[in-house]
This record gives C-alpha cells, sequence and structure tokens, in this order.
C-alpha cells in the first residue's frame, strides 16, 4: 500500500508499507548535482555530499559515523548528475534513529573546513583510477561528447573543479541545494505511513526555502566517431543515440526494442556476437532516461583483431531491427521486463527508489498494474513507430584501445 | 518472517535443501557443486569455469539457443559462477515458472559439450582472460593468490591463462566433468514461494537418472611461508597493496569472532583502517577480509592508493593491524550491529537465502537458521576474538604490490 503527503515546505514523503519484510530503505532526493556546479567548479557537489556526512547537529564527524554503525544503517550520501541524495537501508524498528540522523545532516550540517582537503584527495584519487579501468573510462568520454553541456560531466567530477573547491562554495551548496520545496523522501518497508509522516514532520518540520533549478537541457547533436588511444588488452567499443524520454508516449516501445536487442542473454546482441561467433565476453545495449533525455547506449569489449567486425556487427543489428521484430520476441522482451518489476515488489530498496524515481519525473507514483497494462499494451507496431521516429542514427561512437576503427561504413548502414 | 528448511537426499547421492516462504513474490533455484580451481591439474588450469559456460551451450535436447531463448521466455534471472572452490548455476523466477525453471536448469546440469560450442566458447573465455588483463585489482589478487598459496591448490586461477585454456580440449573437459559433477558432490537449493513436496518429486524425475560416482577433494591446510612481491605494470595511475596470512577456514568456529574482528578492523566504512587511511585522504580503499576456504584460509588487507602514497598507507596499514586490541570503546558492540543488519537484509530475498543454504551446506553439510546465526553473532565477546587470535594471528603478512613501471 502506498501513501503520499506533501509537507506544507514542498517535501513530498511517499510511504510503502511492505508487510513481508523485516526491513526498511529510504531516499532522500533534492535538486542539484554536477550539472548545477558552476564551470570552474566541477565536482564541489561531489565533496559537499561527502561532507554532510562528516559531523552534524551535535555530533563530530566520527560520532555521526558511530550513530549509524551503533543502528546497523547502511547508509551513502551522493551527488548524481541532476540530484544529490541520501539513501539508506535498515531494520525496520531503527528507522526514526535514521530519519533523525538523516535530518540532521541536512538541516544542520557542520561543513567542517579541515575534512574538504581529505575528501578531496580521496575523490582525486578516484579520477585518477578511472585511467585503470578501460571500460568505465569509455563511457565517462562517450557522455562527454554525446551530452550537450553540462549534462555531459564526469560522474567523478573534474581535477581543477576538485581543487577549486572551498568552505564558501560548501556553505552555498548548503544554501541552495539541501531545499525542500521539489525534494523528495521515499521509504519502503515494513513501517506504518501514519508513523513515518508523524516522524518526518517533527524531525523536518522547521526545514524550508526553494529548491535548486536545474539547468535547460539543450539539444543532443551526435558527432560520429572518436578514438583515444590506450595500451589495453581489449578494445572498448561504445555507442549512444537519443531515444524517447520517461512518460513520453513511446517510452516502453523503446524499453522493448532495445531489450530485445540488448539484453543479457536472449538479446540479439548476445546471440550474434558471442553465441554465434564468439566475439566477446561483454556486449550490450541499454534504454536509459531521466526527466531531460532518453538514450540508448551499446557496449562491447573485444581483443583488437576482432574489434572491426564487433562494431559492424553491432551497429548492424540496430540497423537491421527496422521491421524484423517478431512477435515472439517481443513477448520474451516483456515477460523479462514484467518479470523484474515482480521481483523488485520484494526489495524495499528497489520499491524506495522506484517510487522515488516516479514522482521524481511524474509527481505521482504509479502501480505495478498500471506500469503491466503499459508494458502489455505496446505492438509490434509501435516498436517499429518507435524505431522510425528514432532510428539509432546519427549516434556518437568512441573506441578506446590501441588502433582507430573504420567506421565509416557502418555509420552510413546505421542510418539509412 | 523466517522460512521453513526442509532437507532430504536422493538415492544416488544429490542432496536437496529447500526454505519456504509463502509470503515472497519470488523463487530461487540453484545448483551447488562442489568442484573449482583447486580442483584442477596444472594442464586444466581453467577447465572448471571453461565447464560452467558450457552447461550454457546445449544438451542431449536442447541447443544453446534453445536454452537462452526459454531462459527469457521464463523471465528468469539466470546466471553462474566458478570459484577456486564452487561452480554455481541459479536463477530467479516468478513462482508460476519454477517448475519449468527446475527442469531447464535439471537438464542443463547434463551437458551435450558439442565440440563446435566448444571452439566457439573458447573465444568467449579468452576475451574473458582478456578482459581481466586490463583491470589491475584483479590481476593483483590472482597472482598475489598464486604466489601466497605456492603449490597448494587454494591458489589457483579460476580462469586460467591463454595458454591453459588454449590447450584445452573437449574429450578433456568431459573427463573432468566425468570425475566432478557425481550428484553426491552436488546440492540443489531452492528458496521463497516455491512447494518443498512438489519440488522433491520433480528432482526425483529429472535428477533421480544421475549416475552416482565418489569424488574427493582434498584439503590440506596450507602452512606455508612466502615473502611477497612487488608487480610492475606500464602505464598505470593507480596503486594497490594486498597483505596475506594465515585465517580460518571455512569449517573452523573461530570464524565467527574473526569475521567480527575483521569488521572492526577493515569495514568500509567506520572500521580502524578507514579511520586511519580514507577519513584522512591517504587512500581511495582500504579493507580487512577474512577469506575463509574449504580446509585453510587467508586474511587479506587491501589498500589502494596514488602510487606516491602508497609506502605511507601501506605502512599505516601495518600498523593498524599490528596494534594490540583495546575493547574498552564500543567497537565491539558496533561491528556486531553491522553484522547483524547485513545477515538480515541479505537474507530477505530468496537469492540471499539460496547463496548462503547452499554455500553452507557445500562446506558444512548444515543449515542454521537466520535466528540462529544472528545470535551466535551477538554473544561474541572480546575473549573469543582474543583466543581465536591465538590460532590465527594477524601477523607474518606477506606483501603484494601493484606499482606503475
Amino acid at each position: 500500500m502506498i501513501h503520499t503527503k506533501q509537507l506544507p515546505m514542498g517535501l513530498s514523503v511517499i510511504v510503502e508499507e511492505m508487510e513481508h519484510v523485516e526491513s526498511v530503505a529510504y531516499d532522500l532526493l533534492m535538486p542539484g548535482g554536477l550539472i548545477c556546479d558552476p564551470q570552474d567548479m566541477v565536482g564541489s557537489s561531489l565533496i559537499f555530499a561527502e561532507l554532510i556526512g562528516r559531523g552534524a547537529g551535535t555530533l563530530d564527524s566520527r560520532g555521526l559515523s558511530e550513530a549509524f554503525d551503533d543502528a546497523g544503517i547502511r547508509h551513502g550520501e551522493w551527488a548524481g548528475t541532476d540530484r544529490i541524495g541520501c539513501s539508506g537501508s535498515l531494520l525496520a524498528t531503527k528507522l526514526p534513529r535514521a530519519l533523525e540522523l538523516v535530518s540532521m545532516m541536512v538541516l544542520q550540517p557542520r561543513l567542517p573546513e579541515e575534512e574538504i582537503e581529505n575528501i578531496r584527495s580521496v575523490l582525486l584519487q578516484d579520477l585518477a583510477a578511472l585511467n585503470d579501468n578501460p571500460a568505465r573510462r569509455a563511457m565517462v568520454e562517450l557522455n562527454r561528447r554525446f551530452y550537450p553541456a553540462p549534462f555531459n560531466r564526469s560522474s567523478l567530477g573534474e581535477a581543477q573543479g576538485l581543487l577549486a573547491t572551498g568552505r564558501a562554495r560548501m556553505e552555498q551548496l548548503h544554501a541552495q541545494v539541501a531545499k525542500p520545496s521539489q525534494a523528495i523522501l521515499s521509504i519502503a518497508g515494513r513501517v506504518k505511513a501514519a508513523d513515518v509522516f508523524a516522524e518526518v514532520e517533527r524531525l523536518f518540520g522547521g526545514w524550508g526555502g526553494v529548491s535548486a533549478e536545474l539547468p535547460s537541457f539543450g539539444a543532443i547533436s551526435p558527432h560520429e566517431y572518436s578514438h583515444i588511444e590506450v595500451d589495453s588488452a581489449q578494445v572498448q567499443i561504445v555507442m549512444a543515440a537519443p531515444s524517447v524520454k520517461f512518460a513520453e508516449p513511446d517510452y516502453y516501445a523503446g524499453k522493448l526494442a532495445v531489450s530485445l536487442l540488448g539484453s543479457s542473454m536472449f538479446g540479439r546482441l548476445f546471440m550474434e556476437l558471442r553465441e554465434k561467433r564468439g566475439l566477446c565476453y561483454s556486449v550490450y545495449a541499454r534504454h536509459g532516461s531521466n526527466t531531460s533525455y532518453g538514450t540508448v547506449t551499446a557496449y562491447v569489449g573485444t581483443t583488437p583483431e576482432r574489434a572491426q567486425e564487433s562494431l559492424d556487427l553491432l551497429l548492424g543489428e540496430f540497423a537491421r531491427l527496422q521491421g524484423s521484430v517478431s512477435e515472439a520476441e517481443l513477448a520474451r522482451a516483456k515477460t523479462n521486463l514484467k518479470a523484474a518489476l515482480v521481483m523488485g515488489e520484494e526489495s524495499p530498496g528497489s520499491r524506495a527508489a522506484s517510487n522515488a524515481t516516479d514522482w521524481w519525473l511524474l509527481r505521482r507514483v504509479r502501480s505495478l498494474q498500471e506500469v503491466n497494462e503499459a508494458i502489455g499494451a505496446v505492438t509490434l507496431e509501435d516498436v517499429n513507430g518507435f524505431i522510425e521516429r528514432h532510428p539509432f542514427s546519427p549516434c556518437t561512437i568512441l573506441t578506446l584501445g590501441r588502433a582507430p576503427l573504420d567506421v565509416s561504413a557502418s555509420i552510413i548502414r546505421g542510418g539509412r | 518472517m523466517p522460512g521453513l528448511f526442509h532437507q532430504t537426499t536422493l538415492a544416488n547421492g544429490l542432496t536437496i535443501l529447500g526454505e519456504t516462504n509463502s509470503a515472497n513474490a519470488s523463487a530461487s533455484i540453484g545448483f551447488f557443486v562442489k568442484t573449482g580451481a583447486r580442483d584442477e591439474t596444472p594442464t586444466e588450469s581453467g577447465v572448471s569455469h571453461f565447464l560452467e559456460h558450457m552447461l550454457f551451450k546445449g544438451t542431449p535436447t536442447r541447443s544453446a539457443i534453445d536454452i537462452n531463448l526459454q531462459l527469457g521466455n521464463l523471465g528468469a534471472q539466470a546466471n553462474a559462477f566458478t570459484s577456486e572452490e564452487n561452480t554455481v548455476y541459479y536463477a530467479a523466477v516468478i513462482p508460476e515458472n519454477f517448475r519449468e525453471m527446475q527442469e531447464l536448469l535439471s537438464d542443463m546440469m547434463r551437458p551435450l559439450l558439442d565440440p563446435q560450442e566448444f571452439d566457439m566458447e573458447k573465444k568467449v573465455i579468452l576475451e574473458e582472460i582478456a578482459l581481466y588483463q586490463d583491470r589491475p585489482h584483479f590481476y593483483l589478487f590472482e597472482n598475489a593468490s598464486m604466489d601466497f598459496f605456492g603449490a597448494h591448490p587454494a591458489g589457483n586461477s579460476v580462469l586460467g591463462s591463454h595458454a591453459s585454456v588454449s590447450g584445452l580440449t573437449r574429450d578433456g573437459m568431459k573427463a573432468y566433468f566425468d570425475c566432478r559433477y557425481s550428484p553426491s558432490n552436488i546440492v540443489l537449493a531452492a528458496t521463497g514461494n516455491f512447494s518443498w513436496e512438489r519440488f522433491v518429486e520433480d528432482a526425483q524425475r529429472f535428477c533421480g537418472g544421475w549416475m552416482d560416482f565418489p569424488v574427493t577433494r582434498d584439503t590440506p591446510r596450507y602452512a606455508g611461508k612466502s615473502q611477497g612481491r612487488t608487480f610492475s605494470r606500464k602505464n598505470l595511475s593507480h596503486a594497490h597493496a594486498v597483505l596475506f596470512t594465515l585465517g580460518p577456514s571455512a569449517q573452523d568456529e573461530e570464524r565467527y569472532p574473526l569475521s567480527v574482528l575483521s569488521t572492526i578492523l577493515g569495514d568500509s566504512s567506520g572500521s580502524r583502517l578507514y579511520w586511519a587511511l580514507i577519513d584522512k585522504g591517504l587512500a581511495d580503499s582500504a579493507s580487512v577480509d577474512s577469506d575463509e576456504r574449504d580446509g585453510t584460509g587467508c586474511w587479506s588487507a587491501y589498500v589502494s592508493a596514488a602510487p606516491d602514497r602508497l609506502d605511507k598507507a601501506v605502512s599505516i596499514a601495518r600498523e593498524v593491524l599490528a596494534e594490540p586490541l583495546d575493547f574498552s570503546g564500543a567497537d565491539l558492540e558496533r561491528a556486531k550491529s553491522k553484522i547483524v543488519a547485513r545477515i538480515v537484509l541479505d537474507g530477505e530475498l530468496p537469492m540471499g537465502r539460496l547463496m548462503s543454504l547452499g554455500m553452507e551446506w557445500s562446506y558444512r553439510r548444515r543449515s542454521t537458521p537466520l535466528q540462529e546465526v544472528v545470535e551466535r553473532v551477538l554473544s561474541i565477546t572480546h575473549r573469543d576474538i582474543e583466543q581465536a587470535l591465538t590460532r590465527f594471528p594477524l601477523s607474518g603478512w606477506a606483501e603484494y604490490r601493484l606499482v606503475p613501471e
């Protein structure tokens, strides 16, 4: 059973009561994140998300950390592309304590100046370590080229921006981002909604202010191809193309089309590249979306001598999709999407996250039945119509490895 | 809401375990085969893992494509993994599809090992080996583990090398299968929303005809001494170090108090290493784990940092590990709270329970209800830890590093 309530200062509280579990999960989302960082301080949001965990209210850094641990709360404070969040999972009996600690971090963080240098140091090391993770680096570089600024920023921030961040920026972030008017607190697990609402009102009642305004999303203009030279055992091949956003009419048609193409074991990419030709270990295509955009991304990692064939096949499968989808393939993709939904119902963490996402994008929470019906209603005609309107071309392609590949033929095929 | 535990054994030796819980929205099922890298000879290196892939590549009645499509039609979240000691095949499905999933997974356990599919899949395995070559952290752990355990099989590589996998043959794999995949060396387990009676009945139907034969594994305790070494690589941006010393096995009772100790020392947050290294920005990752194996085990302590800070980070980590233990603070109770919350949260989903059920039986031939595990953890005192440390002290570390060339 899902209950929602909007507090007078704007905070939306969503509670899903789940009787068959002992635990509870929470997600507090506030508009902000990397796209809101000033040009010269990209990554300051990452420092802020860490810093609110280093002391709040009456507790210093160690005291706060120990308070979470004493209650057995697994928690994380984080900054993403367009939001800053506090998430956690715990035994349901400890929820009041968890909410109290979260309210302290958001309302009264100490933002100790002496901790900024330590956090920066860890984040700079993470950034350097990206060079040793070719698959992740390829995705970061792909996003940098595919999305318009500032949506193309790396989730790890930028060295220059991390170095330029000081205490003043932390205070500014607290004043601008840690605000409730558009914030969402989603809770799912063995709880009673009435108890949670009362607790949230008590702890967050004094919170006020207007949430950060997110920059508007510019047009995507995919560019053709770039190569980054690194001496690695495998070549990383990644591509991105514009697609539909969440809640647009074509959304589930798009999600299903990409799923039957690129889902793990039964998708066409897995069958053609791995099962029939043994070209790779990992290959997939995914459909992702948020408030501003929808995107199809695809990945294949393979050794240099097989990279050209892999790229050609990958793009060839995208080009071949139009008009070739069978009823059986569509049915399979639907079954998988629906089964994943049912299994997600069991986990407080996935329920809290899914309800929060619904509210973030739609300002309401959909029932499982509504989502199931939307998936069930997609026809072959819808899928073909989606591909017609979003032909995966032009797309942005990036390779990372010893030598560039020839993309001319594939792009022409991919763009018919 | 704890599930109900059941156990039986078929005439051919296949152990069947179940934990039924009608409140769950799904059911999970898995075969736990007690075989892995440690059961391979040097020329077979990588065969357990390659064989795991081949179970998805066809049976006498199904092609590889049939298997993939059926998994898709069932909406199954299915996969498999191979470790040094176990090979596990598992799937989560909605309750209506449980029976069909059981039939499919059981059929996969008697693979065809088609020569053409074997040659094709070998290419995939070689790609997987190349993929891990590009992951420095993995490279260090694998090479350090091989060096630390020396001639003891616990250090065998799971993936094998390019050379060893290239040399594997279909018939060699078949011979390995015929020595290891005996029903008495396998546990079939299920958890969640399913009927136990029907599960056992179907297991008899699908697996009752499998021929039993004896399977052995030597489990000597590793007692050797290693010095450690430094590996280097070109174009490395980050540096890593791992320290190994002898630790409790999966059968040693000391594993309970020592898991509490490893949480105190090296959990990802709020541990002594966290405060000494991560909180101060000296390293971006630091942990202590007790890696419990069949009949033997090791402690590992891991640190990663910018290359110019690794020396300092490792020397601080060594100081933390060598400090006399002081339990005057709340460390002990805090670590226990963290572990208990994790046990309960991980046990809430059928897949989480499946893994603990299957693994515990594979190693210890018993099952411990969740509540009993929780009570066991809560009862641990500082004396238990001190006592366990007399057998497995945190000293004599072999140090391995991976640094830029």
